[in-house]
């Protein structure tokens, strides 16, 4: 199953958005919150990204959720720390952390490929809420 | 292909935590399932799909289930609306 990583200024946005993203995975789902700095503050870390996306594989791949600015810096930075076979199989969604994540995780239950997964984060984009 | 109606009947509709239930538990099943409500059709494998319809409570729905297993399919969707998804 494909794993998601949740990218965050904020450990507590990371953390929130990964229980919300909890009631709806299937139980023996990964997802990893990669909010904050190492010492709490805002920011994000590539060290601890990478860590994350490790944690978060289980062979399938891992799609990680991004917030804004440099949590893509940061995440192409973990991409370097990562292992040749794992680099291949780790992708950023351009979508909206929460919603994307949400809709990552659901497409991800099913069993579906990362492509099939970033897709439906990144389709999450134009969902109507009204 | 089979084909029923139901009337949404637990308090947040067929959104997020609900829609999630109901796409993973239509994907254990080989048949193709559409959601038809308010003029739209949705694919009931696709979370994006079913969050886009809107569905509130006491909205009534026409599901259809289309392959070799889709009498139980059709029933276990049917029984897990009228369940309320677990809600109350």
């Amino acid at each position: 199953m494909v794993g998601v990583v949740i990218v965050s200024h904020s450990q507590k946005v990371a953390e929130g958005i990964r229980e919300m993203a909890l009631q709806m995975s299937a139980p023996e789902q990964k997802i990893i919150a990669a909010g904050g700095m190492a010492d709490g503050g805002i920011g994000t870390d590539a060290f601890q990204v990478s860590e994350a996306i490790i944690s978060a594989n289980t062979g399938d791949g891992v799609a990680v959720m991004v917030d804004l600015g440099s949590a893509v810096l940061s995440t192409e930075t973990a991409f370097e720390f990562l292992d040749e076979d794992l680099r291949a199989k780790v992708q950023i969604a351009d979508a909206p952390i929460l919603e994307g994540a949400i809709s990552a995780v659901v497409e991800a239950s099913l069993g579906s490929a990362l492509a099939a997964v970033i897709a439906t984060a990144e389709g999450a984009r134009t969902l109507n809420k009204m | 292909m089979t084909e029923i109606q139901v009337t949404i009947t637990n308090v947040s509709g067929l959104h997020a935590r609900p829609a999630a239930q109901f796409v993973q538990k239509a994907a254990t099943f080989k048949s193709k399932v559409k959601i038809v409500a308010n003029n739209k059709v949705a694919d009931g494998k696709s979370i994006l799909a079913v969050m886009s319809m809107g569905l509130k409570q006491n909205a009534q729905i026409t599901i259809t289930t289309e392959g070799e297993d889709e009498k139980e399919c059709s029933k276990a969707l049917e029984d897990m609306i009228k369940s309320k998804f677990g809600e109350e």
